[in-house]
């Protein structure tokens, strides 16, 4: 089986390795110096974009920082406590949580279910792949935009439907994933049909000898020689998920009754929103970052484990 | 590994050379806006302001009328509504502010108390119509004793009623509500006309700036206040606010408010009434030309529950950055903008209420009695601008207690109000 | 075997995504309250949109630039990138690359504040290069992972047979490896462009100068000229100007962009 996506970054590296010999060390060297004027430019990007603006992140989550007022010195860890004592931090968190899983089970189950339908090359496949590819050339902001026009009673051409597509949680929570599962299936769709055609055709030749029906082959052929790609898919998901920002700020400002107010979303309120204060909005950054990185490393571990 | 170290260092080290520039304000001499009195300097200076989308339209026909006639010219920037705060935030925060920007009104204390602008109390004192300028919006902008700020555009909450609707519905098209229970009787009666997608009223269900904006001045007819002097308790549990809160349940519970209010966030909150299918509710007064368009309009005062006019002095408020360096110019526009040129001959031509109550009756609003109703409105004892520090979290923001408080009130349990008004005292006290 | 259901099924599925887009094109020109279509059908959204401001010539040329320029700067990193991970081994690559994959872990709003001050600090605000170099680095952690799989994916003999022929890394990278990763570098560049064209958030913060500004900022602000009213109509007819040349550059590229995808793991 081809060596996953996912696991890319455990490999080593597929050197070209330079002919044994005594001047293999200098050799070494001089492919590591090589190496690092290649990555040069992506070192000095991160660096300068990345790692210096994280940094000023962390020194803000520890200060007392205004948005108007800028630094007014250290305050560690009260912007910490602040927000753990936030009244909609935990009603964040929950949503956060809820809103991830929801979105990933349907996002991948139904990516899966597309990639399987057109499998096959031909030309009405290749018509689907499209139709289901084309909402993935818009901006997450200008789909939001657009959904907001269908769900808004004022132009919705759904009306006939006689609901109310963001009035009540449960509504605004699926109106949401409505539109993210329309903008992303497709692209996970992709992913997974890339994964789907990487298993080679003697396997399921071989299932259809020992008589395997066409659920046992997904079941115990199919499922399990996908399972890198529905690792990648399940990482990027999740991380994006709990990241969610433009659609609940278009569609729903969190609302209604703070119902659907993400933890990325909370950050922009203290930011912004009134709250204007950056000391914690970047410590609720902070707390999130390290969420994500205990998820991601839970997700390659687990994935390391089974594979191994 | 080292030079993981090293990038690290190298990193905190740009760190600390960038908040250590960014902590600097451009506090470096800077003529003081007064130096070159009343009407300051036009040199052929090029200007920056900042405004918020919503504001376009007069702030367009502002700068125009200004680049005009004047070397000076003024560069625009439109900033859309909900992501101002963090523009001007982002800017304030490491000395980049535009030499002038507008404020929504109610955010001003917070702005002057983080020493955003300007002091102008020197050059405002030097207009020979100083006391004559929007006293609710000069209040706003005053913070220790120091003037910051004057009026930009003003906004103010009337109650606009359909003519048309209230002919079908057997009332007297010319008599709009005097106090809430002829509200309440006239939306009513809308209601009953059981036309199809036709509602008595409508209100910003999830909008704390809406409510802020319309309910505030019932709340104020009746001689009460929403908060105390110092901005920092609410009053929002009060007789004269739970008569208000009862009036809108009432109305709810009898169907008469159109079903999209309740998942209101204020992105389309005037847009039902605009289409003609609303019958009466309170409406901010900028928008007659634009409702005029398409509905027939009729005008008055906000009531209370006793009666009384009472109108919510809103809109946007301007000032001089305190990252500006060239104040004395952009003191230049400010002295014009609240000259009779800028506010007669740009605002009132525009249907916008001018910031001034010596110029209320130019020949605009002679021509037109619902502009003077709504001038008058803005000089009674009861209309007033509300000043706290924390107003935009308390009130406005998505999620503030204010929006818990009134979706209790409305749709929830209203037994909950003292907690309710409690959460938002919290918030103003900060 | 029987395929109908699923036939109906799959064009069902395949109506319901094509449906939004549609609509949008259709609602756009149709007649409604409160936008400049009010009466019948026609391009009144269309003409408000090319009115706006500085006129759309100037919003698109700004978009243009910024998006082409966020393509080149990510192309240009990602292919040496990529080639550094897939063939090199050095110290910090590991962490290097993880850091990299990490920028798709931090919210995006916190980021802009300290990326204003630092554009500020090299000179760079208010300028499309600035919001074009931020935005090259948030296509990093694609960019960087999926050129590492395509030249992942070359396979080693061609590799050795250039070293072996005495070509330097370089100009193995330009002759020998440049043609075999040339899907992923279109599927790179494709989403360098759709990300950089789209953004509303980054060119919010850094860029004030009206005459600077991307369209979907001007669209934003379109939105919502008077307060309490949105302009659904111009709003609809800026969702389809934004969408309708990234899903013409999509369907132009679609080929090339599935292959880019595919190469990767295919042979990896």
């Amino acid at each position: 089986m081809p060596p996953s996506l996912i696991t890319a970054p455990e490999r080593p590296a597929q050197a070209v390795e330079p002919p044994a010999g005594r001047s293999n060390r200098r050799r070494r060297r001089s492919m590591s110096l090589t190496g690092w004027a290649y990555a040069a430019p992506t070192a000095l990007f991160v660096l300068i974009f990345f790692i210096v603006p994280i940094a000023i992140v962390a020194r803000m989550s520890v200060s007392d920082w205004g948005l108007f007022t800028g630094n007014r010195g250290l305050n560690a860890p009260e912007n910490f406590t602040d927000v753990v004592d936030n009244r909609l931090f935990w009603p964040a968190v929950g949503f956060t949580v809820k809103y991830t899983v929801v979105t990933t089970v349907i996002l991948i189950g139904l990516s899966l279910g597309l990639a399987l339908i057109v499998q096959e090359s031909n030309r009405w496949n290749g018509f689907l792949r499209t139709s289901f590819l084309v909402p993935s050339a818009l901006g997450l902001a200008s789909a939001s935009l657009l959904f907001y026009a269908i769900y808004s009673p004022q132009s919705s051409p759904l009306g006939f439907l006689g609901v109310s597509f963001l009035g009540t949680p449960n509504a605004a929570l699926w109106s949401t994933v409505a539109l993210i599962v329309w903008r992303f299936a497709g692209f996970y769709m992709l992913l997974l049909l890339v994964g789907l055609q990487g298993i080679s055709g003697d396997v399921y030749e071989a299932a259809r000898l020992d008589g395997a029906g066409r659920w046992q082959t997904f079941r115990y052929v199919t499922l399990p020689l996908l399972r890198p790609s529905l690792a990648l898919c399940t990482i990027l998901c999740l991380t994006g998920s709990m990241l969610a920002f433009d659609q609940f700020y278009l569609l729903t400002k969190g609302g209604p009754d703070n119902s659907t107010i993400t933890v990325v979303q909370l950050i922009y309120n203290m930011a912004f929103f009134g709250g204007n204060n950056l000391g914690r909005a970047a410590a609720l950054s902070i707390i999130l970052l390290a969420a994500l990185l205990v998820v991601n490393v839970l997700q390659f571990r687990g994935l390391r484990d089974r594979e191994g | 590994m080292r030079r993981i170290l090293l990038s690290a260092a190298l990193a905190a080290l740009l760190t600390a050379s960038l908040t250590a520039c960014s902590s600097e304000d451009g506090g470096g001499t800077v003529a003081p806006p007064a130096g070159a009195g009343v009407e300051g300097v036009d040199d052929g200076t090029e200007l920056a302001l900042w405004t918020r989308a919503p504001l376009e339209l007069q702030a367009n026909a502002l700068v125009d009328a200004y680049n005009k006639s004047h070397k000076n010219q003024v560069k625009l920037t439109i900033v859309p509504n909900d992501d101002y705060v963090a523009k001007v935030g982002a800017a304030a925060g490491s000395g980049d502010l535009p030499d002038l920007f507008a404020a929504d009104i109610v955010y001003v204390p917070n702005w002057t108390n983080a020493g955003l602008f300007h002091d102008l109390t020197e050059s405002i004192g030097k207009l020979p119509y100083a006391d004559k300028i929007n006293q609710g919006h000069v209040q706003a902008g005053t913070y220790e004793g120091k003037k910051y700020v004057l009026p930009f555009v003003l906004d103010l909450s009337v109650i606009f009623w359909n003519k048309t609707l209230y002919k079908e519905a057997g009332l007297d098209p010319e008599k709009g509500p005097k106090t809430l229970d002829e509200f309440k009787a006239q939306a009513l009666a809308v209601q009953n006309l059981k036309k199809k997608d036709t509602y008595g009223t409508y209100f910003g269900g999830n909008c704390g700036g809406c409510n802020v904006f319309t309910w505030f001045p019932m709340v104020w007819a009746g001689g009460e206040e929403v908060m105390d002097a110092e901005g920092k308790s609410s009053n929002l549990g009060g007789p004269a606010a739970q008569k208000v809160y009862g009036m809108w349940r009432e109305l709810q519970t009898a169907g008469a408010i159109a079903p999209g209010s309740k998942d209101e966030t204020g992105a389309t909150w005037v847009a039902a009434f605009q289409e003609g299918k609303i019958g009466v509710m309170p409406y901010p007064a900028t928008l007659l030309p634009t409702a005029s368009k398409s509905v027939d309009v009729g005008v008055t005062a906000i009531p209370g529950a006793g009666g009384g006019e009472s109108t919510f002095v809103g809109g946007d408020g301007i000032g001089i950055s305190k990252d500006s360096k060239k104040t004395q110019q952009a003191w230049n526009f400010l002295s014009w903008l609240t000259s009779e040129k800028a506010q007669v001959d740009v605002l009132a031509a525009g249907g916008s209420t001018v910031a001034r109550t010596d110029l209320a009756d130019n020949q605009y609003a002679a021509k037109d009695p619902r502009l003077v109703t709504i001038n008058k409105a803005a000089a009674s004892p009861q209309s007033k601008t509300p000043v706290a520090v924390n107003f935009q979290q308390a009130f406005n923001a998505p999620g503030s207690p204010w929006v818990t408080l009134l979706r209790n009130q409305v749709y929830g349990d209203p037994s909950s109000l003292e907690k309710d008004n409690q959460a938002i005292t919290q918030v103003l006290g900060q | 075997m029987f395929r109908t259901p699923q036939r109906i099924l799959a064009g069902g599925l395949a109506i319901l995504f094509l449906f939004p887009l549609a609509w949008a094109s259709v609602a756009s020109v149709s007649p409604q309250p409160g936008s400049a279509q009010i009466d019948g059908w026609g391009f009144g959204n269309y003409r408000t949109l090319a009115a706006y401001q500085a006129g759309i010539g100037q919003y698109l040329l700004n978009s243009t630039a910024v998006s082409l320029m966020t393509v080149a700067l990510t192309l240009a990193v990602s292919l040496f990138g990529g080639y550094a991970f897939a063939n090199f081994r050095f110290p910090g690559r590991n962490v290097l690359f993880l850091v990299t994959l990490a920028i798709l872990m931090v919210p995006y709003a916190t980021l802009l504040i300290p990326l204003y001050v630092l554009l500020n600090q090299l000179g760079l605000q208010d300028s499309l290069l600035g919001l074009s170099l931020v935005l090259t680095m948030f296509q990093l952690p694609f960019a960087i992972f999926m050129m590492r799989i395509s030249f992942e994916a070359v396979p080693k003999e061609l590799a050795e047979s250039a070293l072996v022929d005495g070509c330097g890394s370089f100009r193995a990278l330009f002759h020998i490896q440049l043609p075999a990763v040339k899907p992923g570098l279109i599927t790179v560049g494709l989403f360098a462009f759709l990300a950089a064209w789209n953004d509303f958030i980054t060119p919010l913060v850094l860029i004030s100068d009206s005459a600077k500004m991307p369209l979907p900022l001007a669209v934003a602000n379109m939105r919502q000229q008077v307060m309490g009213i949105v302009d659904y109509g111009a709003t609809e007819a800026g969702v389809v100007v934004l969408a309708l040349p990234c899903i013409l550059l999509f369907l132009a590229l679609q080929r090339h962009y599935v292959r880019g995808f595919m190469s990767g793991a295919l042979k990896g």
